[in-house]
């Protein structure tokens, strides 16, 4: 038993170096293979700077001509403009789409829906590869039902896919029917979260059912409405393998977006640096949609809350 | 006449709903009706035909179908393996260690599923050919982590933060060491958790397209690369793709009703706790 | 069994410092308690003392050996853990079970048996065995709790309000039960609680923490008759001690107590004790706080000599009795009254102090310092410490 001279407390009192690192050994293989397979994004930003390109033996250093270029081009205006178009409405269709069919779910609440909450789910389990041979089995006019039953109207030929004026529609309908499920999960869970209490009181009050919505389901729900609408968003914005499956960006150039822009110059046209500004630019375009949803929601948590106490 | 009109109501959202099902299901026994046509009733006929498996006997037996599906469940089940080996103890870590900069290194991992993938893939397709990883299992493997890892990571974080810390003090106290503790104690606690984002992990992964579409493609072939061989020939046998859709389709649906329950949890990385 | 010393212990989490030089010594055998206010600190003395936490300074040994380094599992203590702790995955029996299967502890599988059936005999749950944790009500939980603990032989049990979530009438059954039960077994025990009745009951020693911090030690009469400053006064006891704000006069060698009392000016002699009035005439004492429990407070409906009128605040029963407080103004004097009276809020009420049960606070300080008695209640104490 006995005194301590100050040096020995002091060992006794740090945590031993074994377990203070052992949070990051355990961390660091994850780490290490996720960040392995990022380097290429950190090259991706120096390739953007060279001329480089499979058909060339070696690359130079060409500064920001690959951007001047890549900007001053008709070709990355509409790629951008298909990028955000599709993005946009594929995911305003399937918020309302999905909010509104999850409201009919919760409202309903009878062995209908009790079956349907499990079966929607399907489409959204199919590859988007998949969807579109699914779509195409609908819509083809030689074998499909949807021409059937346009022919029923007196439509003969519908274009879809084949029209750029319809092109763009009908992607956004794959679109649609593939990921609507995922908003139909998030906000019925959203919504048989609620807590019962603030209802009881609003049905004391007696507001009708359109104000109880807007002043207390919606703010409650937004939180989890954020987070349908960044995971939507996000993978709208850079959606690429319906379009690639259905028209390869076609007709025209119609549904040349910034991510299938970029894989026809990488490996059609080979020009593997002038392929990267437009996809470092729709990662730029993620990002900062991304960083503002996720401040939004935490807002909005904030005052839900606020809302429940 | 207020309880005729609440009758009504009812009756329309009933309505509304077969509608949106209807949309939402009837492509898929679409798929399933044409895949049992002969090459002759497909055209001819919409719903009175003899089913055949004429179908499915070519593709799965003539083809290189099965092939391309093993190829699918060799990437696909491989990368959730590795994701779950090296994911599960991350996410413990995350959800339990203090350590510094802490939050910064899950948003970075969670940050990868927001990277585009052709952003990454791109300058990958050159190093991969440089290092030799070009159309092999192991290389797409690798880089499949991009899918599964964020996945698995925040998912099971939330079901290890689900769990009282104090359960880990009292398992120490009764004599336990951390690693007994972990495999003990902890790991069958969150195990329907881990089962459920294991298999979403996994549909992730098989439904997987740009991934597969650039870094493979000669020896290598998941379906989804290979069913994109179906839809470019003009004299298109559609009955044979539409078994090709089915067949791929199939087993991703019948995971999703296993884990149904945790379905949404996954879905949201953790964000939303269905 | 063991004896546990803790030295100097410190522990801050982030900004928060939560024990801020912690000094204790637990004898071998000796039912330590624990007691203070939500957030004290409490807590996290166990955990210092389990091992799962370490703190930033201090040591803490086991029978005069360092242990700041052992790991919990080799430190041989068996814990309560407020929130139960339970392993939902397991049986009742498992939970209880667990540590005599670690590879620490390992027991064969007859003694374990014996030992589980023995501890739920004690805690009166042999039907609750087969059961897991998520079909136990909250007072059930809390008595697997104590079991799992039970059917050790540690060096120390350590019980964080262990008997918090059981309902009345099994907590005052299980508390007389785990003193004997401590007392068979022999073993060391530091027990958390933040009710004052359970602390007087089981401590042989009790400490107040308060704000990461020791406020006093000793045994529980120690403690409710001669707290050491106003704080401690007013944690031990329920209803709450009266503290009365005034004025020690003195005049031939004859003292009173002039205080305020809704408007009127009160002085109440102070019967002779001389070494009261020593300590108060070393101290220079002037300024003070009268410390009044509730039951030396007396009370009539009618005028009576010696007693001072005011009116009736508050009358709420405590059960088998109940409490009046009456308005003076800046605060409020509680007496101990029957239950069923007919009062009514704001009638007269006339109240005497009995100033010879009294003790004084510094009212500057708020500390401690003297009372009537205080001799014959320091050798009371020193001769239940003996014992």
């Amino acid at each position: 038993m006995g005194k301590t001279n100050k040096n020995k407390t002091e060992d006794l009192n740090t945590v031993p170096f074994k377990t203070r690192v052992r949070p990051y050994l355990i961390v660091a293989p994850s780490l290490i293979i996720t960040i392995g397979i990022m380097i290429p994004f950190v090259m991706a930003i120096w390739f953007s700077l060279t001329n480089y390109s499979f058909k060339l033996p070696s690359h130079k250093f060409i500064g920001l001509k690959n951007w001047v270029e890549v900007l001053s081009s008709d070709a990355f205006w509409n790629a951008l403009k298909v990028s955000l178009l599709y993005g946009v409405i594929a995911t305003v269709v399937e918020m309302a789409l999905g909010m509104g069919v999850a409201i009919l779910l919760n409202n309903l609440n009878n062995r209908l829906s009790k079956i349907l909450r499990v079966l929607l789910v399907f489409p959204l389990m199919v590859a988007p590869v998949t969807a579109t041979i699914v779509w195409q089995l609908m819509l083809n006019s030689s074998v499909g039902i949807v021409e059937k039953l346009l022919n029923v109207f007196g439509v003969y030929n519908f274009p879809w896919a084949s029209s750029p004026s319809t092109a763009l529609m009908t992607v956004v309908l794959i679109d649609v029917w593939v990921n609507t499920a995922f908003i139909i999960l998030l906000v019925l869970a959203g919504l048989q979260s609620l807590p019962k209490s603030p209802f009881e009181s609003a049905k004391i009050d007696g507001g009708s059912a359109w104000f109880n919505f807007i002043n207390l389901t919606l703010p409650m729900l937004k939180p989890s409405l954020y987070i349908a609408l960044l995971f939507r968003l996000m993978a709208a914005l850079q959606e690429y393998a319906v379009i690639f499956a259905l028209t390869k960006g076609g007709p025209g150039d119609s549904l040349m977006s910034l991510t299938l822009t970029a894989y026809q110059t990488g490996f059609r046209f080979q020009k593997f640096g002038f392929a990267l500004p437009y996809i470092l630019i729709l990662w730029l375009v993620v990002n900062v949609s991304a960083k503002q949803i996720v401040k939004r929601q935490r807002a909005a948590q904030k005052q839900a809350a606020g809302l429940e106490e | 006449m207020n309880n005729g009109k609440k009758r009504l109501g009812y009756a329309a959202q009933n309505v509304l709903l077969i509608v949106y099902a209807v949309f939402a299901l009837f492509p898929l026994i679409w798929m399933l009706i044409i895949s049992l046509k002969s090459d002759a009733q497909v055209f001819t006929t919409t719903f009175v035909f003899t089913p055949t498996l004429a179908n499915y006997k070519e593709v799965l037996l003539r083809s290189d179908y099965t092939s391309y599906m093993i190829d699918s469940l060799i990437i696909s089940g491989g990368a959730v393996v590795v994701s779950v080996l090296v994911g599960v103890p991350a996410a413990y870590a995350l959800a339990r260690y203090n350590f510094h900069r802490k939050e910064d290194l899950a948003f970075q991992i969670l940050s990868f599923k927001f990277a585009p993938e052709i952003l990454v893939v791109l300058p990958l397709f050159m190093i991969y050919q440089k290092l030799g990883l070009y159309d092999t299992y192991l290389g797409l493997i690798w880089v499949y982590q991009l899918i599964s890892m964020p996945l698995l990571i925040w998912v099971v974080r939330g079901y290890f933060e689900d769990i009282s810390v104090e359960i880990e003090y009292a398992a120490q106290v009764d004599g336990y060491t951390w690693y007994q503790i972990f495999f003990k104690m902890l790991v069958p606690l969150i195990k329907p958790g881990l089962v459920s984002a294991a298999l979403l992990a996994f549909i992730f992964a098989w439904n997987s397209f740009t991934f597969p579409l650039i870094l493979a493609g000669r020896d290598i072939q998941p379906i989804t690369v290979a069913i994109t061989k179906y839809l470019g020939t003009d004299t298109a046998h559609y009955g044979q793709l539409a078994v090709a859709a089915t067949v791929s389709a199939v087993p991703a649906m019948i995971f999703a009703l296993c884990i149904q329950k945790h379905l949404v949890r996954g879905l949201s990385f953790g964000a939303v706790k269905g | 069994m063991a004896r546990i010393q803790l030295e100097n212990v410190k522990k801050s989490f982030g900004r928060v410092q939560a024990l801020n030089g912690i000094d204790i010594d637990v004898k071998d055998k000796e039912f330590f308690v624990l007691f203070g206010p939500a957030g004290a600190g409490k807590t996290t003395i166990l955990n210092c003392i389990a091992g799962i936490s370490l703190p930033e300074e201090g040591v803490i040994r086991f029978n005069d050996e360092i242990v700041n380094l052992v790991d919990p599992a080799h430190r041989n203590v068996a814990m309560v853990f407020e929130n139960y702790a339970l392993y939902p995955q397991m049986t009742v029996y498992d939970n209880m079970a667990a540590a005599l299967r670690s590879n620490l502890y390992k027991t064969d599988e007859a003694t374990i048996k014996e030992k589980v059936h023995a501890a739920a005999r004690m805690m009166k749950m042999e039907n609750l065995l087969e059961r897991l944790p998520s079909q136990l009500s909250n007072g059930q939980k809390q008595r697997v709790a104590m079991g799992r603990a039970l059917v050790r032989t540690p060096n120390v049990f350590l019980m964080d309000e262990p008997l918090a979530h059981l309902d009345a009438k099994l907590r005052n059954a299980m508390r007389t039960e785990l003193k004997e039960m401590q007392a068979n077994l022999g073993s060391t025990c530091i027990y958390v609680t933040h009710d004052f009745m359970e602390a007087m009951a089981l401590g042989d020693r009790i400490a107040i923490i308060n704000q990461g911090e020791i406020v006093q030690i000793g045994s529980g009469d120690e403690i409710y008759y001669m707290p050491c400053n106003e704080f401690v006064a007013q944690l031990m006891g329920d209803p709450q001690i009266n503290i009365i704000p005034g004025r020690i006069k003195e005049e031939k060698g004859n003292c009173e107590f002039c205080f305020e009392a809704g408007g009127q000016k009160i002085a109440v002699p102070m019967p002779e004790d001389r070494e009261l009035f020593e300590k108060i005439r070393r101290t220079g004492l002037q300024n003070a706080d009268m410390g009044l429990r509730p039951q030396n407070v007396k009370y009539s409906f009618a005028p009576e000599k010696g007693y001072f009128r005011t009116t009736v605040y508050s009358y709420e029963s405590i059960g088998n009795k109940s409490v009046i407080q009456a308005d003076c103004g800046d605060y409020q004097l509680r007496m101990i009254a029957p239950n069923g009276l007919k009062i009514q809020i704001d009638q007269d009420i006339y109240v005497q102090l009995e100033v010879d049960h009294s003790m004084f606070f510094d009212q500057q300080t708020k500390e401690y310092v003297s009372r009537y008695d205080e001799a014959s209640i320091k050798a009371f104490a020193a001769e239940q410490e003996v014992r």
